[in-house]
């Protein structure tokens, strides 16, 4: 702007400012991927890396030519991918992967395109999408969980609020405005709750977390699974007042700031929740009784359920029966596709993919605790190699 | 042919090219985003632009539905009033923040400000043109945000029984207010430093003269130095218009993303248009019956639109609120 008064007469002249406007949407329209991802990978999370104690069965030290690998996607998985990362460098020193948490939507449509080798995700593809791009694998890689988590002031981050899933949905639907409203109370005696409102916050990407969370509703209340459904994403009720947020990252740091508010958040960022102050729900399973997501309540959940599970592998895991099962738990998915560019990328996808679900080596109780993961239980892991052996170049 | 011939004939069809791009530019994104943005006009019709309700549809339906000729996921809808509503209020409240502060410093720089300290203070107002955007979300998101929900907003809020608009409840400070706030700190070094050029271009003898005539330094702004650089001061602040209105990554970060609802007062949540598309493209590509991305090229178009009309606006009202004062040197 240093000729700021040049540009002006230049201006008067015509079209300047018009082509400025075109060339800036143009760039928004196109360009919006790398800002929104780029800003998703501006806020690094620190973990304590595990010491590379892992022994690897697959792959011999160094072996294979140089590949880069990329993995993009689940916010809800990105933690766990940066724990394997640098863990797995010393297994085959040769393959790099890169990985970013852009969320599930991101981690589906750019591993359809060919644009990463692996997308992550807590959601299964639909049928629509899979007609779409044929060829396109939904493996998972662990079980994991989503809670619900509140900052309500006045309140301890040690009560564990008691929430049904009709609850939270005629909140999310705007029914039920203050956390003091009859139906919280009714479920929460001998709670002092505060009038205070009720600030739900949802995901604005793309996000498997919202798949599951919308599931959850869905299977609860009526009204929402009249209106609202399921997906990655949503159109969200109007509540006035209602935030949106973009990552795992970006609600947890929005529930933290906003007293008040309500969110739905993967369960490998409860420490992070906990950490901010955020308080957790103890949610009500099918059976009628209210439990946190821990190893137990999850596992139960599971083993359920994991019968069920196809071929391949695309399998709801919400709200499932069982007296000690957690209401909201799912397969963590890598979506791959089958052909690879050529058969070097083929076999380093599949040798990492293999290492991620050996018990020994990515499922490592190490690993996964940290995360508070459940490893793929042992009559799940065949179908999933059996799905990654179909990888090829 | 002799050479300086052949050079002059190149440096003409050079120049010409060059010169011509912006409009081929123009011409040919126009073209591209009104045709990628066509099916999901013929879908929803001119409700695109009225309605409150924004929803790809299910995207887990196992068939798409078919309306005015185009697949659909179920259930799809696209209305983006309140995107419409959260760009155009988050930056006239830029303006009517911004513009006042703008063109004071200008003033100040030129007539006022000792030349020495003004060459310290000019290239500082130009290097805050310089920052990115994201800085200013993040900076919008840190301070600017928590302040709204514990300083400024209650404060305004008392003049709520006046000002329905600004009653309370503040909420949480990530909305239309911080929007407008943020924003207006983008625009003020554009408006600044256009402005301080465009005075600068005042010829010295007329000002001197009405001082010379007992003019006070404030008269003889307004009567001498505003009436020359007027066209071009509010063609100042339309590009900082412009880029409020296009602004992105900022209003993103610091807007709380509103969904399907329109603003309740001064500090509800808000979603602008340039927000709406970046978050929402990931999404739209999951879409299997691929309108939803469509939808967004029609927001595209809608936004470029509407800049363009706010500068003819302007232009207009620049043509009619009559010519150059005359001022002889």
């Amino acid at each position: 702007m240093v000729d700021g008064g040049n540009i002006v007469t230049k201006f008067n002249k015509g079209a300047l400012l018009a082509v400025t406007s075109a060339v800036v949407l143009g760039g928004i329209a196109y360009g919006s991927v790398g800002v929104v991802g780029a800003f998703a990978q501006a806020k690094p999370v620190h973990h304590t890396v595990v010491k590379h104690q892992v022994k690897h069965p697959v792959v011999k030290r160094g072996a294979g030519p140089a590949v880069k690998l990329q993995e993009t996607g689940s916010t809800l998985l990105w933690p766990l991918f940066q724990l394997w990362v640098p863990v797995y460098k010393h297994v085959a020193p040769k393959v790099d992967i890169t990985t970013a948490g852009t969320g599930s939507g991101v981690g589906i449509s750019q591993a359809s395109d060919g644009v990463v080798q692996i997308g992550a995700s807590d959601a299964y593809m639909s049928n629509q999408k899979l007609k779409e791009t044929p060829g396109m694998l939904n493996i998972p890689l662990a079980i994991s969980a989503q809670q619900i988590m509140y900052k309500i002031p006045g309140i301890s981050k040690n009560v564990h609020l008691k929430l049904t899933g009709t609850v939270i949905a005629d909140i999310y639907l705007g029914k039920i405005r203050y956390w003091n409203a009859p139906q919280i109370r009714n479920l929460n005696k001998g709670v002092k709750l505060p009038h205070w409102a009720i600030v739900p916050i949802h995901r604005t990407d793309g996000s498997g977390d919202t798949f599951l969370f919308t599931q959850f509703m869905t299977d609860t209340n009526s009204a929402w699974s009249n209106s609202v459904q399921y997906g990655t994403s949503v159109s969200w009720p109007a509540v006035q007042g209602a935030l949106g947020a973009n990552g795992n990252q970006g609600v947890v740091q929005t529930a933290e700031h906003t007293p008040g508010s309500i969110a739905y958040v993967g369960i490998s960022w409860l420490n992070k929740g906990l950490q901010g102050g955020l308080g957790e729900a103890q949610l009500q399973n099918k059976a009628g009784r209210f439990l946190l997501p821990t190893p137990a309540t999850v596992a139960a959940a599971a083993n359920a359920q994991i019968k069920a599970t196809p071929k391949d592998e695309r399998i709801s895991l919400i709200y499932g029966p069982g007296v000690n099962s957690y209401p909201i738990i799912n397969y963590e998915y890598a979506i791959v596709k089958n052909k690879q560019a050529n058969a070097n990328v083929a076999n380093a996808v599949k040798n990492l993919l293999l290492w991620a679900i050996n018990p020994k080596g990515g499922n490592t109780a190490s690993f996964m605790n940290q995360v508070h993961f459940l490893p793929l239980p042992a009559s799940i892991a065949p179908l999933s190699r059996n799905q990654i052996e179909q990888i090829h170049g | 042919m002799k050479r300086h011939q052949l050079t002059s004939k190149m440096f003409r069809l050079a120049t010409g090219i060059a010169a011509g791009s912006p409009l081929l530019i123009l011409i040919v994104l126009s073209f591209v985003l009104f045709r990628d943005a066509m099916p999901a006009f013929r879908y929803q019709g001119i409700s695109f632009f009225t309605g409150i309700i924004w929803n790809m549809g299910n995207m887990y339906a196992n068939n798409p539905i078919v309306k005015n000729g185009v697949q659909a996921a179920p259930g799809a809808a696209f209305g983006i009033l309140p995107f419409i509503v959260g760009t155009i209020g988050s930056s006239i409240i830029a303006l009517i923040i911004g513009v006042p502060i703008a063109l004071m410093t200008a003033f100040a720089l030129v007539y006022k400000v000792p030349p020495s300290l003004a060459k310290i203070v000019s290239p500082v107002i130009e290097l805050l043109a310089g920052i990115p955007s994201v800085i200013y979300g993040l900076w919008g998101m840190t301070v600017v945000a928590p302040w709204v929900e514990y300083g400024l907003g209650p404060w305004l809020s008392h003049l709520g029984h006046m000002v329905p608009f600004l009653a309370a409840p503040v909420g949480t400070g990530l909305g239309l207010l911080t929007s407008g706030l943020v924003l207006a700190v983008m625009i003020i070094p554009i408006i600044t430093s256009t402005a301080r050029d465009l005075l600068k271009q005042v010829p010295t003898l007329p000002v001197e003269g009405a001082l010379a005539l007992g003019m006070t330094s404030f008269e003889s702004v307004l009567h001498v130095a505003w009436p020359w650089a007027k066209r071009g001061i509010i063609g100042a602040v339309i590009l900082g218009w412009g880029r409020a209105l296009g602004e992105t990554m900022a209003v993103l970060m610091v807007s709380g993303d509103a969904a399907n609802y329109l603003p309740a007062n001064l500090y509800s949540p808000i979603s602008s248009m340039a927000a709406a598309i970046a978050s929402m493209l990931d999404s739209a590509l999951t879409d299997f019956s691929g309108l939803s991305v469509h939808a967004l090229a029609l927001i595209a178009v809608t936004l470029l639109l509407i800049t363009m009309l706010t500068n003819l606006l302007a232009r207009l009202l620049v043509q009619f609120g009559g010519r150059r004062v005359g001022v002889e040197v």
